[in-house]
């Protein structure tokens, strides 16, 4: 019996087994393959997606529990290809290299900014608690989302 | 054999699934302790009943003697709920700081409550320090119990029992939380001492409870600090101290990331931190974040 | 061929944007996880669960007959064995059983959860082995072997000492020094130090997309080195290499884990087995234990030094462990010279690094290598020496440094004086008050200045550089974007600035071994040099023959002509000439189309004859320095240790992209504090690694780093392309050096282990943690070797 749910935007349905986690779904069903699992346990972030507005970790979510709800991933918060105040941000200040860890970032500092009013540095940092960089050392990221707080 | 997995849209519903999936029934809050089943090599194969969306069970409501908390409440939604009430500071920290932002997001008190492999959850011992009780429904019957009786029979609970609900009685009180993770935060602390005293005028410790988490196994109260502390002013030092002539009332136990002895030796530091934090109207202090 | 570095008309320092960063923003990117075929199939490898056994039966044949079980392969489909010096890894296990998790049969099925029911559903039955777990046990006399065959390997280079469990061993002998030691003026120092293994946490796992068809395997695989996956899978499988074609779509993160082969040749097994296409990605468990870790070593290091600081010798015995096949470690005993026997003039040294056989998961190359624990045991060990004589360890630093003219420990000669002044640098970015020491909150407080010499990895190199008769051209290699940015940036503003074209003109070929020639690989901060040299050479070879057309067309000599702004111009007069695609139109009308290709590979600076034995590297030929400096505060109640500032001098040569070369120093430390403080790597009773996710295994976040201050130190020697040197792996190589330096003196302890967890500290502040002592590693140099140093 397939699982409905609305994933940026458009109704979707699934046939997967209801216990799949949901960012199997995502990336195998609905060929949305910006969410990355990378620990499967949800220390890294790498998976995050927007339910119902509050971030997932769709490596834990099995999508039983996904049905019905309003799902954004990072593919839908930018449209026609112009990226958003974040993406803008990250892009300018030359923050990604492998690029692997940057749907959840982004998804996350997303949710950081339009639910902190003036975020500070340590604020912003904290928020990250739950995304991990390998390769950048986390300085640019955290520039990044404080200059696009300015805006 | 492959599970399954039905979400309940109501308590009586559930508790009746759970009931009919006998001994292969098992709940599902968050998730995100089951969810991580195949990491543990542990098959996946329950018959699951989700409670998360059960509106009774994601309440929260704060009266002039007590606060109760639906089981499926999350971490984040309890921060929020109780910033503003001093008194509980200890539990505002512990779900407010626990994990990180996301996992706070999805797991639940209930969950952290009935996890029995969970040792360094941080909810148990503060919600211990603060005399809670918790609700054991099944099909046409409930119980309440204290937190600490929870803790011990919750592995041998029959098919079909629900934690649905604790129970905060509220009182006069200083409180707050010390947690220890390895990082600045996101790990799992590997001590926490969770503190609440309420003082007479001359600002001298009445009565204490303080619960000490991931150093055992299981959470529990530290009863002979709390008697000894009894009288005294909540000096740091002081109680830091006396932490350590106690320290040894509780066995460490070893794991991957730190040895048993690492464990109660920083047991003493985590007290001063909780004075310190209880004095200065802080409910967290340390290596949080 | 070398490339010069003239071109006087190549554009300065360009902070280029990096042409992939929006679509990965967007989610859009492709990784090898991300690429799903149609029909395609889904892989599983069965591992063993022992650490070391004699494989008594393995039987497929229920397996086979699962459901949705499309093909199983085993020991007998892949004959070949591989290694860095000798042939010692087969593909699967064979008749032994050498590690916990080793391979035993890969199985391809319609789904992955019908691919691992088969693998439960294979027979295996095993008689297990008493294993060989620590390098001590290894070295025993009475020892089991883990390679009982070890003599009868085929040898891939010669000149290596090797015998039952020790893999290979190096050793560098230059000056007496016994001699040395024997001296009535000197103190002995001595010292010892330990450290564990490090996981990369390359974010994308090992994973392949293979296929065969038309008799050729296309292995489309997340690699640093296209050209090693070809031809080791090809020696594996006993074909034609010729027969395998890889390609790479963006890599997300290496870092060294995939600068060897990993899960490509069981896909490619299964591939043809099934004929159709098989995707195998390995579980993040899979890359916890059995990842190509920074090896576990201990070292032991004594030097002689004079009370006025001279260091009139210096020995060390360096155990490095392999684990169960040599694999980079083989080639990595060669480094400890340019690192433990770097940074300062020796008067005499000796030095060997044994690679040893284990019962654990085979190690590999990780950033920096063996360079950064080495560094963590040459500055330790320094700072020791400076306590001992009763001099101030900077001043100590200053004093001994390599400069110009002086003698590496293989007898190289270094050129230019570059830590001298670079350490002069830190001086002045530190500030005149040491404002911590003011802090009142109980912590202690301590700060260490480190240098270190590390090198780019030069190695063979091509590039071909097509134009385009748009104006627009395509360089082709077998160059890998890693993250790094060199495929991103750099390059493409070589090839741009040579042709005076824009950068977002020319276009990147992604790696392809049937399209580009052979390339070493890209990692070792190779990428700017090696592939940047060869392109930059292509480059100038397509200037020259348009400038040959265009002077044709403009009646002007070539040497008035210059190439700037998309057009060719007559020098001094801006506007005239044609475009560069109207001259590349014309000269493809007439001749065809323009294109040239380049090539470079090191040049080979010579060593001093007969100091070294068993060496990959003699000498190097670009070295790297870099100076460090940290503030840290130790909870002397818990042990935890907050790094308060970090700062970096780096020897760049030349910024091509200050910007790039900035994102990478950042980066590198924080993957060095890690190392420093957080990530530790404990091997269980079963030989497995204990930390089996990110629960356990600890990386930095975002709250406990620093902003790292950087000084690019530029103008030192370098053949690199227009002076540069590789900028991406050495901002690791001091990290543990310098923090364990600083922890040493904040809290007055010998610091002899990374990482400085807090229990391990904690433990130090207490007193409770003995020295480390290493029974065996003899005390005599000479009776640590499989042979004397230089005997054939």
């Amino acid at each position: 019996m397939a699982v409905s749910l609305i994933v940026n935007g458009e109704r979707m349905a699934s046939s997967a087994d209801p216990m799949t986690p949901l960012v199997d779904v995502l990336r195998e069903d609905f060929h949305l393959t910006g969410a990355k699992p990378v620990c499967r346990e949800g220390f890294c972030g790498a998976c995050m997606v927007l339910l119902d507005g509050a971030p997932a970790l769709s490596c834990l979510m099995p999508l039983a529990l996904a049905e019905h709800c309003e799902i954004r991933t990072v593919e839908g918060l930018s449209s026609g290809g112009t990226l958003t105040p974040i993406q803008t941000a990250l892009e300018a200040h030359d923050a990604v290299q492998c690029g692997m860890c940057f749907p959840g970032m982004v998804v996350s500092l997303t949710h950081v900014l339009a639910t902190t009013p003036s975020p500070t540095r340590d604020d912003i940092r904290m928020a990250l608690t739950g995304n991990i960089c390998r390769c950048t050392g986390y300085e640019r990221i955290v520039e990044a989302a404080l200059s696009a707080v300015a805006k | 054999m492959p599970g399954s997995i039905v979400v309940a849209p109501l308590l009586d519903v559930a508790l009746d699934a759970l009931a009919e999936r006998g001994a292969n029934g098992a709940a599902f809050a968050g998730g995100t302790w089951i969810m991580r089943s195949p990491i543990r090599h542990e098959p996946l194969q329950s018959h699951f009943v989700a409670i998360g969306k059960i509106l009774e069970l994601t309440t929260i409501s704060v009266a002039p003697d007590r606060i109760e908390i639906g089981a499926a409440v999350t971490h984040t939604a309890l921060a929020a709920a109780l910033a503003d009430i001093p008194e509980l500071d200890v539990l505002t920290a512990a779900a407010g700081r626990s994990a990180n932002p996301a996992i706070r997001a999805m797991a639940t008190i209930g969950g952290n409550l009935a996890t029995a492999g969970f040792a360094a959850a941080d909810c148990v011992p503060a919600l211990l320090c603060l005399d809670a009780e918790v609700e054991i429904a099944s099909r046409g019957d409930s119980e309440r119990m204290p937190l600490q009786r929870f803790l011990d029979i919750r592995s041998t609970l029959a098919p079909g029992q629900l934690l649905t609900r604790i129970i905060v009685p509220r009182s006069v009180r200083s409180t707050a939380h010390a947690r220890l993770p390895l990082r600045k935060a996101g790990d799992y602390p590997v001590a926490i001492v969770s503190l609440a005293v309420n003082r007479d005028a001359a600002a001298r410790i009445q009565s204490a409870r303080i619960a000490v988490g991931a150093v055992e196994p299981v959470a529990r109260r530290w009863e002979r600090l709390e008697a000894a502390v009894v009288g005294r002013p909540l000096e740091p030092e002081r109680m830091a101290e006396m932490a350590a002539e106690f320290a040894d009332d509780f066995v460490g136990r070893d794991s991957i990331e730190v040895p048993a002895w690492y464990r109660v030796s920083v047991l003493p530091s985590l007290m001063r931190r909780a004075a310190a934090a209880a004095l200065g109207g802080r409910a967290l202090s340390g290596m949080e974040g | 061929m070398t490339a010069g570095t003239r071109m006087s008309d190549v554009s300065a320092t360009m902070d280029f944007r990096r042409r992939d960063a929006r679509d990965k923003l967007m989610g859009r990117t492709r990784y090898t996880i991300d690429r799903y075929l149609p029909g395609m199939l889904h892989a599983a490898v069965l591992r063993a669960s022992v650490p070391a056994g004699r494989i008594v039966r393995l039987d497929t044949a229920k397996a086979a007959r699962m459901p949705g079980v499309r093909a199983i392969v085993t020991a007998a489909d892949a004959p070949g064995t591989i290694g860095i010096g000798i042939a010692d890894h087969p593909l699967f296990a064979r008749d032994l059983i050498r590690y916990n998790g080793e391979p035993l049969a890969a199985v391809a099925a319609d789904t992955l959860i019908q691919a691992h029911a088969a693998l439960a559903a294979i027979e295996v039955e095993i008689e297990p082995l008493s294993p060989v777990l620590t390098m001590a046990e290894a070295i025993a006399p009475d020892a089991r072997l883990v390679h009982p065959d070890w003599h009868d390997y085929e040898i891939l280079l010669a000149g290596g000492a090797r015998e039952g469990n020790v893999a290979w061993e190096a050793s560098v002998v230059r000056g007496d020094v016994d001699a040395a030691f024997a001296r009535p003026d000197v103190v002995i120092v001595d010292s010892n130090f330990r450290v564990g293994r490090q996981n990369h946490v390359a974010f994308e796992p090992r994973a392949v997309v293979a296929s065969y068809e038309d008799g050729r395997f296309h292995i489309e695989t997340s690699t640093q080195v296209p050209w090693t996956i070809r031809n080791a899978t090809a020696r594996l499988l006993g074909i034609p290499a010729s027969q395998v074609r890889v390609t790479v779509p963006p890599v997300g993160g290496g870092f060294g884990l995939k600068f060897d082969i990993a899960i490509e040749p069981f896909a490619a097994l299964l591939a043809r087995a099934s004929g159709r296409p098989v995707r195998l990605v390995n579980s993040r468990e899979e890359e916890m234990l059995t990842c190509l870790f920074r090896e576990n070593a201990e070292i032991r290091i004594r030097s002689a030094v004079t009370q006025a600081g001279e260091i009139v010798g210096r020995e060390a015995v360096v155990l490095m462990d392999c684990g169960a096949y040599g694999g980079e470690q083989i080639f990595l005993t060669t480094m400890t010279a340019h690192t433990l026997g770097g940074n300062y003039r020796l008067g005499s040294v000796r030095l060997v690094s044994r690679a040893i056989y284990t019962n654990t998961a085979p190690n590999g190359a990780f950033r920096a290598c063996n360079g950064v624990y080495n560094t963590f045991a040459l500055e330790r060990h320094t700072d020791e020496i400076a306590a001992r004589i009763g001099m101030d360890p900077l001043a100590f630093r200053s004093r001994n440094v390599l400069g110009d003219g002086a003698l590496g420990a293989t007898g190289q000669r270094f050129d230019g004086d570059v830590l001298g002044p670079m350490l002069d640098r830190m001086n002045t970015m530190r500030p005149a008050t040491a404002t911590s020491r003011e802090r009142n909150d109980g912590r202690l407080y301590g700060r260490a200045t480190t240098v270190g010499t590390w090198f780019v990895f030069v190695g063979p190199s091509a590039a071909t550089v097509n134009m385009n008769a748009d104006g627009t051209a395509t360089l082709v290699t077998s160059g890998v974007e890693i993250g790094s940015g060199s495929m991103m940036q750099a390059l493409p503003q070589i090839v741009a600035a040579t042709l005076g074209i824009a950068p977002d003109n020319v276009i990147v070929r992604t790696a392809d071994t049937d399209a580009a020639g052979y390339d070493v690989g890209v990692g070792g901060g190779r990428t700017t040099v090696s592939l940047g040299a060869a392109s930059l050479q292509a480059a100038q070879e397509v200037r020259k023959k348009l400038l040959k057309v265009a002077s044709e067309m403009l009646e002007a000599a070539p040497e008035d002509l210059v190439m700037q702004n998309g057009r060719i111009e007559i020098a001094g007069a801006p506007g005239s000439g044609r475009s560069v695609a109207e001259v590349a139109s014309h000269a493809q009308a007439k001749e065809g189309p323009v294109s040239a290709t380049g090539a470079f590979t090191g040049r080979g600076v010579p060593a001093m004859p007969g100091c070294v034995a068993g060496h990959f590297i003699d000498a190097i030929d670009i070295p790297v320095f870099a100076v460090h400096d940290c503030e840290v505060a130790v909870d002397r109640d818990t042990g935890h240790v907050e790094v308060l500032s970090y700062k970096v001098v780096q020897d760049v040569g030349r910024a091509l992209n200050p910007r790039a070369i900035r994102g990478q120093i950042q980066g590198g430390v924080v993957q060095g504090l890690g190392y420093a403080l957080h990530e530790e790597v404990t091997i269980g009773a079963d030989g497995s690694v204990r930390q089996a996710g990110f629960e356990t295994y600890r990386v930095p976040l975002a709250l406990d780093v620093v902003p790292v201050e950087i000084s690019l130190y530029e103008g030192a020697p370098s053949m690199g392309p227009l002076g540069t040197k590789g900028a991406g792996e050495v901002p690791i190589l001091n990290v543990g050096a310098t923090i364990a330096c600083a922890v040493a003196n904040a809290t007055g302890k010998r610091v002899q282990e990374l990482p400085l967890t807090p229990p391990r500290v904690l433990e130090l502040i207490l007193g409770r943690k003995p020295a480390l002592a290493f029974p065996h590693i003899a005390d005599a140099w000479a009776d640590n070797l499989v042979r004397p140093h230089g005997q054939p």
